[in-house]
């Protein structure tokens, strides 16, 4: 089991009791001790402590130790002052080439330490690779480490309503995609959209300074249980039942394993469904929008 | 009430062959027509509402007994090709329809609009992990028009598998019981029974008779017959529904002959055999033995089968075959997509272009149709490519015109490479389906094989599901390409060749019995695989919006 560019024992404190590392299976009896785990990160998180192996790797050196494993996996030879760069050894990789093939099922989890870090979706795309190519050996996968919340869920429903997964726009009246034109952040960056609904997040809390700007300078509508960075600077904040808490519903696990959600306490406040559905009926109760003729005038 | 006139009928399993007769329209059922003896008139006055049909032909809506439209598997490859979606056709969102997107993988709400579209009213999603169930239901309630089923993936279920290598086929019964009630489907799907399990070990299961990893005396053919017993037992309106063994594997013949002869005595639909009828023992020398395994296939009546056509040009093969998938994407080098499902199932995605230039493709494409060709009872062969794997679902109309122009087809043939041309029969075959027969393999044929009483036909009863088709189609459609009218459940769908949305469409589903003390069997060893809790692990009826329970036979019937 390896984790790359996450810190899970912080992040995603349930992962190594709830599902990887600690749980007895079926297949793997004695549990932890059944498990060798291996930790590569560029410091030494508090998840090292649980690592049978850490490697420390140089910052920004993921993707050139992702190419040099695959390398040394299909025992081709490797040019030991590249490999040096990247703050390990040759042996050190060969040994973990080793044990990769001899686990009789292999999975690397990857964090945002390596998909948000210099190389982005060259770093993911890989270890991804790396993953594919070990099945030659043994049975291998690989798993993204999910942000909080209910990402997974909105990236599932957008996939089957749209066919992808974010950086969706449907202004033509029909699907298109274009992470880097229709991702939220440089929508708001390049201040194209005049108004913004916010459910389920918080980026007055994240984004950069010019997307937050220009959340403030338009009518920003938040559905939120609580205060927020984004509900203090929006025009209307709509507080709504916690999900999960107070409201039901689904939630998806980061390998999309759906799961149901029972509220647990009564609120006074409604659901963030129940609003949209009364604000969707108030929108179509009104007559449909039509463009002013000089707009008209202006396509033709 | 509604009337259709003047229209030319094809009803086989009402006898009815092209015969200018009404179809009367009340309450989303057909309706007795006040008809020819009693003199048209009056009931014509009556009618709130005529369609003038005369020139064109009137079908029972389409039934696709084997499609995957629906679910995580198909939903991971959404995500994985998006340069395909980009090319794929568009749906604008307008009052009555939702915006989508057709291509390889339809988004949900484009699904429904191009199958009915199409003429098409009954949809059978044919692979549904019970873990991932509530997912596929999500899909399927966003999937308007047409009316759904869908199969639970059971012949990888180390619960089930457990039970059978004990020996305990009772206990087994109630377990499948239990799971399918659960998941809420409709009936039971095996894929590549012992290889999705043996791939949680990178391996795979070849041969029928020998057992494979992870079991010491369970056998593929084993769980075949375990299974086909039990769906029996169960008395599901649809039998054991089997992907076999060795799927794409030149020389896989002999394992689909020999599982014919392990389910004699059973029930049985074996799904996408074209997949399934090569000689050879190698890329380089795969042929088409579908004459074999047609023979074979024609002596056991006791099966009905689909064809899983290929057609040329691009298709993104989606399959609980996990290990076939990892060959495929050894051979192809493309994207690859991988997902275990925890201890009952897999699944692999990778994109696939099937090319004329290709012997294998080639042959892999003659053999779809020397299928339905050499299979003599229509009534038990249907029209299907596995959509998305051989073709997409709305491609369908190209393969009744092979099917139909003898001439046309035989052209095709000519245009393979020689080499292929020597590896096939199909230049060989002068068979050319009548209307009627396309009617049995798109529409009353699979109604029947999936025990759907009041689907598939045009008599009294029957749910109002009609395609109606101009009989000379425009130069650039094929004969099935664009009906001019379609009504689902009595509601007009498709006026004057355009999809005008409808209504949501239901979900069949059934509550086979078990014994309730099986639940505590179930329970501790759930706790102990699994990774969810056992109380979210069924799918609650009130998830399903459009539920319709199909009550299944009692045991003195």
């Amino acid at each position: 089991m390896i984790y790359w560019g996450g810190n899970p024992a912080e992040c995603h404190p349930r992962h190594f009791t709830k599902y990887t590392l600690t749980q007895k299976g079926r297949f793997v009896p004695l549990g932890r001790k059944g498990r060798t785990m291996v930790l590569v990160d560029i410091r030494e998180t508090p998840s090292a402590k649980a690592a049978d192996i850490f490697l420390q790797i140089r910052p920004g050196k993921d993707f050139e130790m992702a190419t040099a494993l695959r390398a040394i996996v299909k025992g081709h030879p490797v040019d030991t002052a590249l490999v040096e760069e990247t703050g390990l050894t040759v042996a050190q990789l060969q040994d973990l080439a080793d044990r990769m093939k001899r686990a009789k099922f292999g999975v690397i989890f990857f964090g945002m330490g390596l998909s948000m870090t210099r190389g982005k979706h060259m770093n993911s795309g890989a270890i991804l690779t790396l993953a594919a190519e070990m099945n030659a050996f043994t049975k291998f996968v690989c798993m993204p480490m999910r942000g909080h919340g209910n990402v997974t869920g909105a990236d599932v429903v957008l996939r089957y309503t749209t066919g992808y997964p974010f950086g969706v726009s449907l202004s033509r009246g029909f699907p298109r995609f274009n992470p880097g034109e229709f991702s939220t952040i440089d929508l708001l960056v390049r201040g194209d959209n005049d108004a913004a609904l916010i459910l389920g997040a918080d980026p007055g809390a994240t984004m950069p300074q010019p997307a937050i700007d220009h959340l403030s300078r338009i009518p920003t509508i938040v559905l939120d249980p609580k205060v927020t960075h984004t509900s203090r600077l929006a025009r209307v904040h709509i507080t709504t039942a916690p999900t999960g808490i107070s409201a039901p519903g689904t939630v998806y696990r980061m390998d999309e394993v759906p799961l149901p959600l029972r509220p647990a306490l009564a609120s006074p406040f409604p659901t963030d469904e129940d609003v949209i559905r009364r604000i969707r009926l108030a929108v179509a109760a009104r007559p449909a929008w039509e463009p002013p003729a000089h707009v008209t005038m202006a396509i033709a | 009430m509604l009337r259709i006139t003047g229209g030319k009928v094809y009803d086989p399993a009402n006898n009815v062959n092209g015969v200018i007769k009404d179809i009367c329209i009340d309450g989303g059922r057909i309706v007795a027509a006040a008809d020819e003896s009693l003199g048209a008139e009056a009931p014509r006055a009556k009618a709130a509402r005529a369609i003038d049909a005369s020139g064109m032909l009137v079908f029972p809506g389409g039934v696709d007994v084997h499609t995957h439209v629906a679910g995580g598997a198909l939903n991971f490859a959404r995500g994985l090709v998006p340069e395909n979606q980009r090319a794929a056709r568009k749906f604008l969102h307008s009052k009555d329809r939702r915006a989508g997107l057709g291509g390889m993988t339809p988004t949900t709400f484009a699904t429904g609009y191009l199958y009915a579209g199409m003429g098409w009213t009954t949809v059978n999603e044919a692979a549904v992990p019970v873990l991932t169930a509530k997912h596929t239901h999500e899909e399927l309630h966003d999937t308007p028009i047409v009316d759904k089923s869908a199969l639970l993936l059971m012949a990888n279920n180390e619960m089930v598998l457990d039970l059978l290598e004990a020996g305990e086929g009772e206990r087994a019964r109630h377990v499948v019981a239990w799971l399918i009630w659960a998941a809420k489907v409709y009936g039971v799907k095996a894929v590549n029974p012992g290889g999705v399990a043996a791939w949680k070990w990178g391996k795979n299961a070849s041969a029928l008779h020998e057992t494979f990893e992870g079991y010491t005396s369970l056998t593929p053919a084993k769980i075949i017959a375990g299974l086909a017993q039990i769906v029996d037992e169960l008395r599901l309106p649809h039998p054991l529904h089997l992907h076999c063994n060795n799927l794409g594997v030149p020389g896989n013949v002999a394992t689909t002959v020999e599982t014919m002869k392990v389910l004699e005595g059973r029930r049985a639909h074996l799904a996408h055999l074209q997949f399934h009828a090569y000689g050879g023992d190698g890329w380089s020398n795969m042929h088409s033995e579908a004459a074999a395994v047609a023979e074979a296939f024609n002596r056991h009546t006791n099966l009905t089968c689909d064809a899983g056509a290929v057609l040329f040009g691009d298709a993104v093969t989606i399959t609980a075959d996990g290990p076939w998938q990892h060959l495929l994407y050894q051979l192809t080098g493309r994207k690859w997509g991988n997902l275990d499902v925890e201890n009952e199932t897999g699944c692999g995605i990778v994109p696939y272009v099937y090319k004329d230039r290709s012997l294998v493709n080639a042959v892999q494409w003659a053999v779809g149709l020397e299928l339905m060709l050499l299979i003599t009872d229509p009534w038990r062969v249907f029209l299907t490519t596995d959509h998305p794997n051989g073709g997409c679902f709305w491609r369908y109309p190209e393969i009744v015109q092979l099917l139909m122009d003898v001439e046309f087809r035989k052209e095709q043939v000519r245009r393979l490479p020689e080499a292929a041309q020597k590896r096939i029969v199909l230049g060989d075959l002068d068979r050319k389906y009548s209307l009627s027969e396309i009617a049995i393999i798109t529409s009353a044929g699979p109604a029947r094989a999936l025990g759907m009483a009041n689907k598939g036909h045009l008599g009294v009863g029957a749910d109002a599901d009609v395609a109606i088709y101009p009989e000379h189609p425009d130069e650039d459609g094929f004969l099935f390409s664009y009906p001019r009218y379609v009504l689902k459940g009595g509601e007009i769908v498709v006026e004057e060749g355009d999809v005008i949305g409808g209504s949501e469409g239901r979900e069949f589903i059934v509550r086979p019995e078990y014994d309730a003390a099986i639940e505590a069997y179930i329970r501790p060893l759930f706790q102990q695989a699994y990774t969810i809790s056992f109380d979210n692990y069924p799918v609650a009826l009130e998830r399903l919006r459009h539920p319709e329970q199909v009550n299944l036979p009692t045991k003195s019937a």
